[in-house]
């Protein structure tokens, strides 16, 4: 990738708690509407690699860039507003909502000003953009239903849809296969492939899932305690030995 | 709303308009404490129950309220310019309150309110030259109203009565606006929250900032019906029981304040025929509705046949 085509750039990135070195000299970058995957062990480091992009927790030491700005420890709020999405490796959806409220609840804060929403229609504008993400998503069923009620599986459809309803420039998915059934991970792909053509944003999966990470994921990275142990295309990546062995076995 | 919701509201509000007139004045009395308490309980809910933050000193407020009405009234301001400075100064106290909410939360950010409910009240108390100290202040006037005085207790009731449901007219449009979405995710998951751009910040300190306006004018309100201010009614109990109306309603409900009020204000008074008992009745009843409706009186289910009766 060219310095140019970069997006999103992380250069050397280190977080440690105490002796343990969570992420230990990270470097890689994403170009735009590219799909990064981002495979490894359990605590070899890629959700703490991910919370130290996105400001939720702060970094020893390194750098994050976006777009060729330096928002390196800035706010979730502040990375939010210059669109970057995320979701997480839980479900994290407003259980007390309804689905057509959680996901115009994920975009309502970038239409007008505060002082402007409190005399807003009550959807903010953002009824139609819901109405399209519950299609997509297949959620018409229970679109009034309150999201704490429903199954896990559409739970985590909607967690997803939610971040991507504010038609972000870059999502970071923390395993958006965990505890979804097989016939849920293939629409899933579908989606998110669909959401990639129609929007045009990049998207850095962190996923087990293989099957699912190499069918998504044109340019994988596979961390090993702490560090980038290797990288490049899918099928490159699989066949390396050091990933076999630390990773994915014979 | 559903048809057979919209009727019970109506009912409710003729019932609640049409009773004081067959009440004697002390019960009367008790009406207009009742939509007076309401005011503030309604304001703490948006705090407690839809943003989810925790104030053990809602009763500060009142006080602040309660004391600046008797201050500029006495000194000859008109109830209706008295109203909005009590809010705007509420507001921005309440603002400062929130601070606390920005660091600590649960059982640390209930410590921390009901450290300032101590605070307020004991400048109410010790401040003589301002406050009157434990001897209060007295001969608060009743307002009148485009030159209609308000003296008579039924008018006063009917006119507190028209500000509570416009108090709570406008806390159901910005509880149904975006604002109102907003501190539901606050309350629901913060951390979310602020990934998907809401300032949790700004939502935390106006769900303060509010809830303390609304119990602002009601503290206005409330000199005004007693005439008489010291710093008991503002102390930390007060606040207690605030904040079980809330709990004992239906917190993070529209109508849960309502009912819980009825509990705090009403219920004592009606159990008084039993004279020394009375307390201790309504204490365990309090315990019993904690212990088998945690979510509320409003969390009753309705028997379903009772619903499509009503939806007829």
């Amino acid at each position: 990738m060219t310095a140019a085509a970069k997006f999103l750039e992380v250069k050397e990135m280190r977080k440690a708690y105490g002796a343990i070195k969570a992420v230990d000299g990270v470097t890689m970058s994403v170009g735009p509407g590219e799909i990064v995957g981002v495979i490894g062990p359990n605590g070899s480091g890629k959700t703490t690699l991910f919370n130290s992009i996105l400001g939720q927790i702060k970094p020893t030491s390194g750098a994050v860039e976006f777009c060729g700005e330096d928002v390196t420890g800035m706010s979730p709020l502040e990375l939010a507003r210059r669109g970057v999405g995320r979701t997480f490796q839980t479900l994290q959806v407003f259980g007390k909502l309804s689905v057509r409220d959680n996901l115009i609840v994920a975009a309502q804060e970038f239409k007008g000003s505060l002082p402007g929403r409190l005399i807003a229609k009550p959807d903010a504008g953002l009824g139609e953009r819901a109405d399209e993400m519950i299609d997509l998503f297949r959620l018409q069923h229970v679109a009034g239903a309150l999201a704490g009620t429903l199954s896990y599986g559409q739970q985590k459809l909607i967690d997803i849809a939610m971040a991507f309803m504010a038609a972000p420039r870059l999502v970071l998915l923390d395993e958006p296969c965990a505890g979804v059934n097989p016939s849920l991970v293939d629409q899933l792909r579908e989606l998110l492939v669909e959401l990639n053509r129609s929007q045009g944003g990049s998207f850095v999966v962190i996923e087990h899932n293989m099957d699912f990470v190499m069918k998504l994921c044109p340019h994988v990275i596979c961390m090993v305690e702490g560090k980038v142990l290797a990288e490049g295309p899918p099928a490159a990546v699989q066949a390396n030995r050091q990933v076999l062995e630390a990773y994915l076995g014979n | 709303m559903k048809r057979s919701r919209a009727l019970a509201l109506v009912a409710m509000l003729v019932a609640l308009a049409v009773l004081p007139n067959f009440l004697k004045s002390y019960g009367v009395y008790l009406m207009t404490l009742f939509c007076v308490y309401l005011m503030a309980t309604m304001g703490l809910n948006l705090t407690v129950g839809y943003a989810g933050q925790m104030s053990l000193g809602h009763a500060a407020f009142l006080g602040i309220g309660a004391y600046h009405a008797a201050i500029l009234m006495k000194l000859g301001w008109p109830f209706l310019a008295v109203l909005p400075v009590a809010a705007v100064v509420c507001f921005a106290v309440g603002l400062a309150l929130g601070f606390p909410a920005l660091r600590v939360q649960h059982h640390y950010l209930a410590f921390a309110t009901l450290g300032f409910n101590i605070l307020v009240y004991l400048v109410m108390r010790n401040e003589e030259k301002v406050t009157g100290g434990t001897f209060g202040i007295s001969g608060i006037p009743r307002p009148s109203l485009f030159g209609f005085s308000l003296d008579g207790s039924l008018a006063f009731f009917y006119f507190t009565f028209g500000s509570v449901l416009l108090l709570g007219l406008v806390l159901w449009g910005l509880l149904r606006s975006p604002w109102g979405r907003a501190f539901a995710a606050l309350r629901d998951n913060p951390i979310r929250a602020e990934s998907l751009g809401i300032n949790i910040t700004a939502y935390t300190l106006l769900a303060f900032a509010i809830g303390a306006a609304c119990a602002g004018i009601g503290g206005v309100y409330f000199a005004a019906l007693v005439q008489f201010i010291e710093p008991s009614p503002f102390n930390v109990a007060a606040s207690l029981t605030m904040l079980l109306a809330i709990i004992v309603g239906g917190s993070g409900r529209f109508f849960g304040p309502v009912l819980g009020t009825v509990v705090v204000v009403l219920l004592p008074e009606w159990l008084r025929f039993m004279q020394n008992w009375y307390l201790a009745v309504f204490g365990f009843a309090v315990v019993a509705l904690m212990v088998w409706l945690p979510g509320g009186l409003l969390s009753i289910p309705i028997p379903k046949r009772f619903g499509k009766r009503a939806g007829k």
